[in-house]
């Protein structure tokens, strides 16, 4: 089975990795965008840094949002662990990923364990769904239906707005549905939990949602659990803070890192023209992509034949499929080891980007 | 490689060996002088103290809230040069990497996190792996997991849970175990706010007293080398230093060590109702042979406190300096980042010069450990400075003037002459801390100890003879030379490895499927995910 490809033509991997070094050591402004595990990012970032690239992940307008939540404001939240055994009212703020709607169908099919709320009336949590009847819902247990808190054609932040200007009992404008059932059931909770994301979600939303907790707990408690968008992205951002002290959109431009998320947008810098090489590293999806521009494309992905327009294409395996990986889960809320389900020879990401590391330059061993 | 560090003052407490002399090392270890043949390489150590590597026994480097401080706060850690090719990362400020080399350069080659959430426990030893030269270790937190509680209060019986904490060490790869506000953030969950030593955790009815009883017990009886680590109830109030009295007294006769004795060295005294009780527990420690403590000194500037005690960071949230803050909920603990910056002003003075009233008044310095609370009551980068307000009182006297007057009327700091020799910091930071800890390969520098050495150039100015040590060994490896750091190694975490029950292995699955609707691996993890060779040093239990 082919595994590397410079062009369209087959070649050995070290090969292919030595000409991704070529392009990455004559690039004027490389940048990288990742999906992929810890290994994989942290192998990355010290590749960044060799070479002065900007980085970031390959989905990265929520995951910045999300980061940003904290970078500017702060938060209150919960382990998901501790909302599963604690949370007597769900509240789904907007439009959950996917990847989340299990657990939501869950919280749904279960009551809290811990603490004594009174949930004899229908022995259930009470749950909630901020937003609009078009969003795709979880789908919760024995055909319940969330109760929606809308405000009609509202954006989410407005109508978190409302929501808590109603909370403090201020008059609005337009008053949110169900406010009364919502309001009751706050009243009576011991543990409400906001689950958040920030995939639909734009960032004033977030802060908006943080000050309807931070209301909530003056006199009792609450918190928001935070379901990241992708759970890579998150797994990105957190090996990033520790290894550069910032999130993901962080550039080596200067030699030293430098968070800025407006500058360091990958997808910004492509489409601006900025970008001189684009580094792909995808080890969970390969999404065709139309080349926009003559920025030379180095893929590393799981694939059988060589990415379309690429200058270089390396085939790497799936994070907890072809090879044990270290990822985040939003089940648990940190990181997870997870072994291959299906191993097989196919190298991480993090294998094959050291190997071009090795390939850049003689200075010192990269540290990861 | 047998190298010889030539003619230097050495100040090797444990050995007796105090003087002109040198030493050997034979690759990663001290050796005896040989009988015959030469040295590889000699250091010349003319005019320089040679003393074994120093040992944090307290400092936040690395883990789920450290590193969620990191995220708050980007603004406050940015790097102003580019790195050395030699050294990659080492300049990205407060990163894992810069942790590594800037306790290199002090001469520091062993380092404890104090606070690993167990949940977190592969993140925790993620970063740690990427900390580059020093060795590290970490202790795990119990005493606020429902796990834990339901036993206290279910009167299970000793063995059992000596068995769930032999499982929480070894699955979480821990030195030791800590208690952080025994039972509060349990309570807080529940809506409570405060939370004191004799205060009883709603839905459990187990009081504070109780679980931090209950851990001691375990801990010793399980053989860890270092006692329960004990983060006291009412942390920063006025008047707390009545709970660590009351902590101190609870002792009871088997090892306990309590954590940044600074934050509970408060009275209630004054127009302001803030005043110093060093002091009296100053007394109190001396009195107790059986209580350790670090004292958390305060420096002044710029911080963030990152603490697993959320109730204490939620009730500081007010006072964040920027204004903003993170509180989690964790699986136990949980956490709070709130930035913060001590002032020179009445309530920062008193707290500084409370934390030097403890150094200087606990008379053993076998049972004072020196300590910040990294970056609670300031970076661990002020060490040189701190290390100077203690050997110098001349420095103490420079400093007080600048600081505020009624604060110090309340503080006996100005009346005492005390002024630690080299060989009490030699104790204080290497020999005690490796007894604590059970680490008997070192922190004394005799035949067959690991090759971590730190030798100062001496200087009138202490804070850069010991910020920047002329050279540093890591196992034998020349990592500094001059105050800066030659190349990168990998140094281990130094973890217990007690054998889990398979008893207690079958409950736990039944409990986190259950409970969790996960099964117990989701939880735990293999060496290889460190992606590291040999990313742990075991270190033995007391039998
Ligand atoms: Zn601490």
């Amino acid at each position: 089975m082919a595994v590397a490809w410079i062009g369209n033509r087959e070649t050995l991997v070290e090969r292919a990795a030595a000409h991704a070094a070529a392009l990455l050591g004559s690039s004027r402004c490389p940048v990288f965008s990742l999906d992929t595990d810890i290994h994989g990012t942290r192998a990355a970032i010290a590749l960044a840094e060799r070479v002065g690239a900007a980085y970031d992940h390959a989905d990265g307008a929520a995951v910045s949002r999300e980061a940003a939540l904290f970078t500017d404001k702060g938060a209150m939240t919960v382990a998901p662990g501790e909302a599963r055994r604690r949370a007597d009212v769900v509240v789904v703020v907007g439009e959950l990923p996917q990847i989340h709607h299990q657990f939501v169908g869950e919280l749904s099919a279960t009551v809290p364990d811990l603490s004594t709320p009174d949930l004899s009336a229908r022995n259930q949590r009470e749950i909630f769904l901020i937003g609009s009847n078009e969003m795709s819902a979880p789908r919760l247990s024995n055909g319940r239906i969330a109760t929606l808190l809308s405000c009609g054609e509202a954006s989410l932040g407005a109508t978190l707005a409302a929501l808590r200007a109603q909370w403090r009992g201020r008059q609005t404008s337009r008053p949110v549905s169900n406010f009364d059932d919502f309001a009751k059931a706050l009243e009576a909770a011991h543990f409400p939990v906001f689950l958040f994301s920030g995939d639909a979600t734009e960032g004033l939303a977030l802060e908006m949602l943080q000050g309807l907790v931070t209301d909530l707990n003056r006199k009792s408690r609450a918190s928001g659990l935070h379901l990241p968008a992708s759970e890579n992205g998150w797994g990105s951002a957190l090996a990033s803070t520790w290894m550069t002290g910032f999130p993901l959109r962080t550039g080596f431009a200067r030699g030293f890192p430098e968070f800025d998320p407006w500058r360091y947008d990958v997808a910004r810098m492509i489409a601006a023209g900025e970008a001189d090489l684009h580094l792909r590293i995808s080890s969970s999806i390969v999404q065709p992509q139309k080349k926009r521009n003559r920025m030379a494309l180095i893929a590393l992905a799981k694939t059988q034949e060589p990415v379309a327009g690429a200058a270089v294409t390396i085939a790497i395996g799936e994070a907890g499929v072809d090879h044990q990986a270290v990822v985040y889960s939003s089940r648990t809320g940190s990181l997870r080891s997870v072994d291959a389900r299906a191993a097989s020879e196919l190298p991480s990401a993090a294998t094959v980007i050291r190997l071009v590391a090795s390939h850049v330059s003689a200075e010192a061993a990269l540290p990861c | 490689m047998l190298t010889k560090i030539a003619g230097g003052d050495i100040i090797d407490p444990v050995n007796g060996r105090l003087g002109k002399g040198d030493l050997w090392i034979s690759d990663d270890k001290i050796v005896a002088a040989p009988a015959a043949g030469a040295a590889d390489r000699t250091i010349d150590a003319a005019g320089c103290i040679v003393m074994a590597g120093a040992i944090d026994i307290h400092s936040h480097i690395g883990g789920g809230n450290v590193n969620t401080a990191r995220l708050l706060l980007p603004e406050q850690h940015a790097a102003h040069q580019a790195r050395p090719a030699t050294t990659p990362l080492s300049n990205a400020g407060w990163s894992t990497f810069q942790t590594g080399c800037l306790y290199a350069k002090m001469g520091f080659t062993t380092v404890v996190e104090p606070a690993m959430s167990p949940g977190a426990a592969l993140h925790t030893h993620l970063e740690l792996a990427d900390i580059p030269i020093i060795d590290k270790a970490t202790l795990a937190i119990l005493g606020n997991d429902d796990f834990l509680l339901s036993m206290i209060r279910d009167d299970a019986s000793s063995t059992m849970i000596e068995d769930y904490v032999a499982w929480t060490v070894a699955s979480t790869r821990a030195l030791g175990v800590k208690v952080i506000n025994a039972g509060a953030a349990a309570a807080f969950k529940e809506n409570v706010r405060t939370f004191s030593l004799d205060d009883v955790v709603p839905f459990y009815g187990v009081s504070s007293r109780k679980i931090v009883k209950t851990l001691q017990a375990a801990v010793d009886s399980l053989g860890v080398p270092h006692p329960l680590h004990v983060h006291c109830n009412n942390l920063g109030s006025p008047g707390s230093a009545d709970t660590a009295a009351a902590t101190i007294a609870a002792a009871e006769g088997l090892p306990l060590h309590l954590a940044h004795l600074q934050f509970y060295g408060y009275g209630t005294e004054g127009k302001r109702r803030f005043s110093s009780a060093a002091a009296r527990l100053a007394e109190l420690v001396n009195a107790t042979p059986e209580v350790t403590i670090d004292i958390g000194q305060v420096m002044f500037g710029q911080t963030v406190t990152v603490s697993s005690d959320v109730m204490r960071q939620f009730s500081a949230r007010g006072s964040a300096q920027p204004k903003k803050s993170v509180i989690h909920d964790g699986d136990g603990n949980g956490g709070g980042i709130v930035p913060y910056s001590y002032g020179k002003d009445f309530y920062g003075t008193m707290q500084w010069a409370i934390g030097l009233e403890l150094f200087l008044l606990i008379d053993d310095p076998w049972r004072v450990f020196f300590t910040t609370d990294h970056p609670n009551g300031a970076p661990f980068t002020v060490y040189p400075a701190l290390f100077e307000l203690l050997m110098s009182r001349e420095a103490r006297t420079e400093m007080m003037a600048g600081l505020s007057p009624p604060a110090m009327a309340l503080s006996t700091l100005a009346a005492i002459d005390r002024e630690y020799t080299f060989e009490e910091i030699a104790i204080m930071t290497r020999a005690a801390p490796a007894r604590l800890l059970g680490l008997t390969d070192r922190g004394h520098l005799g035949a067959g100890a690991t090759a971590d050495i730190a030798v100062y150039r001496r200087d009138q100015n202490i804070a850069k003879m010991l910020g920047q040590a002329a050279y540093v060994f890591k196992d034998g490896d020349l990592v500094v030379q001059d105050g800066e750091i030659t190349h990168y190694r990998w140094g281990k975490a130094l973890r217990l490895n007690p054998s889990p029950d398979k008893a207690m292995l079958r409950r736990l699955e039944d409990y986190h499927q259950q409970r969790y609707g996960l099964s117990l691996d989701w939880f735990d993890f293999p060496d290889t995910a460190i992606a590291r060779e040999q990313p742990f040093g075991e270190v033995a239990c007391r039998t």
